[in-house]
C-alpha cells in the first residue's frame, strides 16, 4: 500500500527530512507500506493541503497548522505570540492537555497527528533592531501569522501583507522595513543579504509555529495493526530528531547572518514579558473572541510551565 | 482564419436565434461587464494599497487578499462572456481535416464533452462553496474574509458558462448551417 | 501501470483531445479529469474545483491582466502611430527605414505591454497599411509586424515570464531583467535582417516611395513620444525605486496608461474605454482560465507520478547537457506550434526545471530560451496568436504571405537562441548586476 505525503518545502529542508525519515523507517519495517513524498508543493499548494487531507484525498502532510486557522479558529493558538518561550517549552506544550484539545478538534476533521514539532523564528529589520515593542513603532513590517499581525499593529507598526516570495525584493527596494518569519525562511530566502539587524530565536523567542506531521485518521485506522505500529514507531523516532534539528536550525541561521555581517540582537526575558503584555491586550482577546471556549483554551496553553 | 471579435458575429445575417438564447447572451454580457469592472477595481485597490503603505505609512491588511478574490471572480464570471465572444483559444486541426459532413457531428461531440466537464465543475464547485458556507470558513488573515463569497464564484461562473454552452449547443444542432458555432476562431492554415 | 507508460498515454490523449477543436483550457480539464478518475479513483474528482481555485489564488497573477490593460489602453490611442512616425522620420535614410522603424516601434511598445498580440496590434494597425502604401511587399509588411510583435513577451514586462515565475517559483523581477538584453539583441537581429533584405532586393526597393523629412519635422514630433517614455519611466521607478513589488507595479502601469489615454490622448468616450476594458478582459480571462486548468492538469501529472518519473528518466539518460538542451528546444518549438505560450510553460516547466537545474543551466537564462521558443510559436500555425491579429488588421494578406514574410525572422530567433547558448551572460549579467547573484 502507498500513502501520499505532501509538503511545501524543498528536499534540503528539515521538514522534508522528517518525512523522509518516517518513510524510510516504515519501509525498513517491511509491513507492505510505502510513503510517497511530494515536496515543493508538487501536489497541493502550501495553504491548500488541509481540506484534501481531511477528506482523505491526501494521506499525509507536514503542515503549519495555523494555515487552517480560517477553518478551525482553535488552530490559531499554534502560532500565538508569547505562548512558547523556547524549544523545550514547546515540547512540553506538545505533551500537555492543551494539545489534546487541539487534537480533538483535528479528529473532528478526520485528522490525526503523528509527529509533533515546533519551529522558531525571529525578527529582521533595516530600521534598528527589533527586540521590544517600542522598536516596531512606525516600521513597515510583513509578519507571518494573524496573531502576530494583531500584536505588531498594537505596537504601532504598519502591517503589510504580501507573499513570502516577495519579501526579498520588498526589503531590497525599501517597500518593507522589517519582517518576521521562521529561521528556516530567513535562511532559504537569503534575507541576510538585505537586512541590517537580526533578532534570532535564542534562549527566549517570540515566534513559534506548530508544524506537525499529520495523517488522515480514517486512512490510519484502516491500516493493519502492524502497519500502524510501524508508523507510530517511526514517528516517535522522527519526533525526537525533529526537536534536535529545530534547535540546531536556529543556530545555523544565526551563524549565517553573523557571517554575512548582519548585526545580531538578543531578546531578553524582560522584552519577552513586554511583548506578552502587549499580546494580552491585542492578539489574546481577539483569539478568545474568535471561538466558543477560546479563553479557556488559551488559559490551558498559558498554564503550561 | 478569422480574428476573435469578428467571430462573434458568425450567425447568419438574417437569422435571429430564439428569444431565450438572446436573453442568455445578454446575461453573459452582463457578467462580462462585471468581470471587467472587477479587473478595473483591482487596479484601483492595488494603487490604493501602494499609496496607503508608501505615502501614509499605514497598515495594508485587506488589499492583497481583496485583489486575489477579485481576480478569481473576474476569471470565473468572465467565462460565459468570453465563450460568447469565442475568445477561448483552441486548435481546430481535426475538424479541418475532416470532410464537411462530419464537422457538425464533431463540433456537437466537442460541445457535449465541454458541457459535461463544465457541469462537473459546477457540481463539485457547489460542494466546495456549500461546505465553506455551512461551516463558516474564513480566510486565515486578520481580515478574516468569509470564504463562501469567493468560493461562490466557482459554481456561479461555471454555471453561467454552462448556460452559454447550452445555448451554443442548441445553435449547433438546430441552427442553420451559417450559425454552426465555430468552436474557436483559430483555424488551421488556408 | 508504469508512470512512464502512463505519461505516454497522457501525452497521446492530450494531443487528440486538444486537436479536436475543444478550447485548450477545457481540453486540459477533460484529460486531467479522465486520468484522475481512472487511476486515482472518483474521490479525487471532488478536489477539481479546489485545485482550479488554488492555482488562481495568487497575487502575482494580477499582473497578467494589468500588463494586458497597459498595452490595450495605449494601443487604442495615437501613441503607437506617434511612436512609429517619430522613428520613421529619423530613419528614412536607412535602407528599409520603414520596416526598421516598425520593428523599433514594436520593441519600444513591448517595453510597455506584457502581451505579444497587443504589441502586434498596436504597431500593426498603422504600420502594415503604411508599409504597403509605400510599396513594400505584403510579405515584408505583415511578416515584420508579426515577428516584431513577438518581442512583447521577451522585452519586459512579459505575461509569459510572469507565468514562468509562478510555475517555477523564480523571481519575476529577475526574470524581467533577464529578458532585457536578449530583447535588445533580438531587435537588432531583426533590424539587421530588414536592412540586409532591402539591400538584397536592390533594384526593387529603389522603386519604393521614400518620404523626406526636414530636421524641423524630425524634432517637432519628439514631444509626442514623451508620454510614452514617461509611462515607462514611471513603471521602472515604481519597480526599482522602493514604491511597489513587481506584482504591484503592473497595477501602477495600468493606471498610468488609462490616465494617459484619457488625459493626454483625450479618450473620453465611454465606448472607447469599454473597448479597452473588454479586449483586456477577454485576453485575461482566456489566459487565466488556461492557468487554472493547467493547475489541475499538472496536479494529475504529479499525482500519478508522471512528472517525477519523466524527470528521473531524462536525468538517467546522461546525455551531454547541450544535446539535452537541443532536445528540449525541439520539444518547446513543436509544443509552441500547437499551443499558446502560457499553456506550454505551465505544462512543461514543472517537468523541465528540475532537469535543467540538475544539468547546471541557470533557470533565468532558461526562461529566456523558453520565451524565444514561445515567440516562434506565436507566428507559426496552427495556433499562432499574432497570425490572427495580422489577419484582423489586414484580412486580404494570406496566411501564406505572412508566413513567408516572418520566416527570416524565425531564423533570427533561432540565431538568438544559439547566441544565448554560446553567451549565457546575455541573460544572466543584468539581473546579477542589478539584484546580486541569484538565490
Ligand atoms: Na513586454
Ligand atoms: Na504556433
Amino acid at each position: 500500500e502507498t500513502l501520499k505525503l505532501s509538503h511545501q518545502w524543498s528536499e534540503g529542508d528539515v521538514r522534508h527530512q522528517v518525512a523522509q525519515m518516517v518513510a524510510d523507517e516504515v519501509k525498513a519495517a517491511d509491513v507492505d507500506l510505502e510513503i510517497q513524498i511530494f515536496p515543493n508543493q508538487t501536489l497541493f499548494k502550501a495553504r491548500e493541503q488541509y481540506t484534501p487531507l481531511s477528506r482523505g484525498q491526501l494521506d499525509m502532510t507536514i503542515f503549519p497548522l495555523s494555515y487552517a486557522g480560517g477553518q478551525q479558529p482553535a488552530y490559531n493558538l499554534t502560532l500565538m505570540p508569547g505562548l512558547v518561550k523556547n524549544h523545550d517549552h514547546a515540547a512540553r506544550l506538545s505533551a500537555a492537555p492543551f494539545m489534546e484539545k487541539i487534537e480533538e478538534v483535528m479528529a473532528g476533521d478526520d485528522v490525526k497527528t503523528l509527529v509533533h514539532g515546533y519551529l522558531a523564528g525571529g525578527f529582521g529589520s533595516n530600521k534598528g533592531c527589533i527586540t521590544k515593542p517600542e522598536d516596531v513603532q512606525g516600521v513597515t513590517i510583513r509578519a507571518a501569522g494573524k496573531s502576530f499581525e494583531e500584536m505588531l499593529a498594537g505596537a504601532g507598526a504598519s502591517i503589510s501583507s504580501m507573499a513570502s516570495s516577495e519579501i526579498y525584493s520588498a526589503l531590497q527596494t525599501g517597500v518593507l522595513d522589517a519582517t518576521n518569519t521562521s529561521s528556516e525562511s530567513f535562511l532559504s530566502y537569503r534575507l541576510y543579504e538585505q537586512l541590517k539587524c537580526y533578532t534570532p530565536a535564542g534562549d527566549t523567542a517570540l515566534w513559534f509555529m506548530y508544524q506537525p506531521l499529520l495523517i488522515n485518521k480514517t486512512t490510519f485506522d484502516e491500516l493493519t495493526p502492524e502497519q500502524q505500529q510501524a508508523l507510530t514507531d517511526a514517528s516517535a523516532k522522527a519526533e525526537a530528531w525533529y526537536l534536535e534539528q529545530a534547535k540546531a536550525g536556529d543556530e545555523v541561521t544565526t551563524k549565517a547572518f553573523a557571517d554575512a555581517g548582519v548585526e545580531i540582537a538578543e531578546m531578553t526575558p524582560e522584552d519577552f514579558d513586554a511583548w506578552r503584555e502587549l499580546a494580552k491586550e491585542t492578539a489574546y482577546p481577539a483569539f478568545a473572541a474568535s471561538l466558543d471556549g477560546g479563553q479557556e483554551l488559551l488559559d490551558m496553553a498559558l498554564s503550561v510551565e | 482564419m478569422s480574428n476573435a471579435p469578428a467571430a462573434s458575429a458568425t450567425a447568419g445575417a438574417d437569422y435571429r436565434p430564439p428569444v431565450a438564447l438572446r436573453a442568455l447572451g445578454a446575461v453573459s454580457t452582463l457578467f462580462g461587464v462585471i468581470a471587467a469592472l472587477m479587473i478595473l477595481a483591482s487596479v484601483l485597490i492595488t494603487c490604493h494599497m501602494i499609496f496607503v503603505r508608501g505615502v501614509l505609512g499605514q497598515s495594508t491588511i485587506w488589499q492583497t487578499e481583496a485583489v486575489i478574490y477579485l481576480m478569481i471572480g473576474a476569471t470565473l464570471l468572465g467565462l460565459p462572456y468570453v465563450q460568447k465572444l469565442r475568445g477561448h483559444v483552441g486548435v481546430d486541426l481535426l475538424p479541418h481535416m475532416l470532410p464537411r459532413s462530419l464537422r457538425r457531428p464533431l463540433a456537437v461531440l466537442v460541445m457535449v464533452a465541454t458541457i459535461v466537464m463544465v457541469a462537473a465543475m459546477v457540481w463539485y464547485g457547489w460542494e466546495m462553496f456549500h461546505q465553506a458556507w455551512r461551516r463558516g470558513w474564513k480566510s486565515e488573515s486578520v481580515w478574516a474574509f468569509p470564504l463562501w463569497i469567493t468560493y461562490l464564484s466557482v459554481p456561479l461562473g461555471f454555471g453561467l458558462y454552462l448556460l452559454q454552452l447550452l445555448a451554443d449547443l442548441w445553435l449547433a444542432v438546430f441552427g442553420p448551417d451559417t450559425t454552426l458555432p465555430e468552436p474557436h476562431p483559430e483555424r488551421s492554415p488556408d | 501501470m508504469d508512470p512512464l507508460t502512463l505519461g505516454l498515454l497522457v501525452a497521446l490523449a492530450t494531443v487528440i483531445v486538444l486537436f479536436s477543436g475543444v478550447s485548450v483550457a477545457v481540453g486540459l480539464l477533460i484529460v486531467a479529469t479522465l486520468f484522475l478518475w481512472i487511476f486515482d479513483g472518483s474521490r479525487s474528482l471532488e478536489a477539481l474545483p479546489e485545485l482550479f481555485y488554488a492555482e488562481l489564488n495568487s497575487f502575482a497573477l494580477l499582473s497578467i491582466p494589468m500588463f494586458i490593460i497597459m498595452g490595450a489602453a495605449i494601443a487604442s490611442t495615437r501613441a503607437g502611430p506617434d511612436l512609429y512616425e517619430a522613428l520613421e522620420r529619423w530613419l528614412t535614410k536607412v535602407p528599409g527605414g520603414l520596416v526598421v522603424s516598425n520593428l523599433g516601434a514594436c520593441a519600444l511598445f513591448a517595453a510597455m505591454s506584457g502581451s505579444s498580440p497587443a504589441t502586434c496590434a498596436a504597431i500593426g494597425k498603422m504600420g502594415i497599411p503604411e508599409m504597403r502604401r509605400r510599396g513594400y511587399p505584403a510579405e515584408v509588411a505583415s511578416g515584420s509586424i508579426a515577428a516584431g510583435g513577438t518581442l512583447g513577451i521577451l522585452i519586459p514586462p512579459s505575461v509569459t515570464m510572469i507565468v514562468y515565475g509562478i510555475a517555477t517559483e523564480t523571481s519575476i523581477g529577475r526574470l524581467f531583467l533577464a529578458g532585457v538584453i536578449p530583447g535588445i539583441l533580438l531587435t537588432l537581429l531583426f533590424i539587421a535582417w530588414a536592412i540586409f533584405d532591402t539591400w538584397r532586393r536592390g533594384a526593387a526597393s529603389a522603386a519604393l516611395v521614400s518620404a523626406r523629412y526636414t530636421w524641423r519635422q524630425r524634432f517637432e514630433i519628439l514631444p509626442r513620444v514623451l508620454p510614452f517614455l514617461a509611462i515607462i519611466a514611471g513603471v521602472l521607478y515604481a519597480l526599482y525605486g522602493g514604491v511597489a513589488t513587481p506584482s504591484e507595479t503592473a497595477a501602477v502601469g495600468a493606471l498610468l496608461c488609462i490616465v494617459a489615454a484619457v488625459l493626454i490622448y483625450r479618450m473620453y468616450s465611454r465606448r472607447d474605454l469599454w473597448v479597452v476594458l473588454r479586449d483586456s478582459t477577454r485576453e485575461s480571462v482566456m489566459i487565466l482560465f488556461i492557468i487554472g486548468a493547467a493547475g489541475v492538469f499538472s496536479f494529475m501529472l504529479s499525482s500519478l507520478f508522471v512528472t517525477q518519473s519523466v524527470a528521473q528518466w531524462i536525468a538517467a539518460l546522461e546525455v551531454n547537457r547541450w544535446v539535452l538542451m537541443a532536445v528540449i528546444n525541439v520539444f518547446l518549438l513543436v509544443a509552441g506550434f500547437f499551443l499558446p505560450p502560457v499553456a506550454v510553460i505551465l505544462m512543461s516547466a514543472p517537468i523541465l526545471l528540475p532537469i535543467i537545474t540538475a544539468a547546471g543551466f541557470d533557470p533565468y537564462w532558461f526562461a529566456v530560451i523558453v520565451t524565444i521558443n514561445m515567440e516562434i510559436g506565436l507566428i507559426t500555425p496552427p495556433v499562432g496568436l499574432n497570425l490572427y491579429v495580422i489577419n484582423g488588421i489586414a484580412p486580404d494578406i494570406s496566411l501564406r504571405q505572412v508566413l513567408v514574410g516572418s520566416m527570416p525572422f524565425v531564423g533570427c530567433m533561432i540565431l538568438a537562441i544559439i547566441l544565448m547558448c554560446l553567451f549565457p551572460g546575455l541573460a544572466t549579467w543584468l539581473p546579477d548586476a542589478v539584484m546580486g547573484a541569484a538565490l
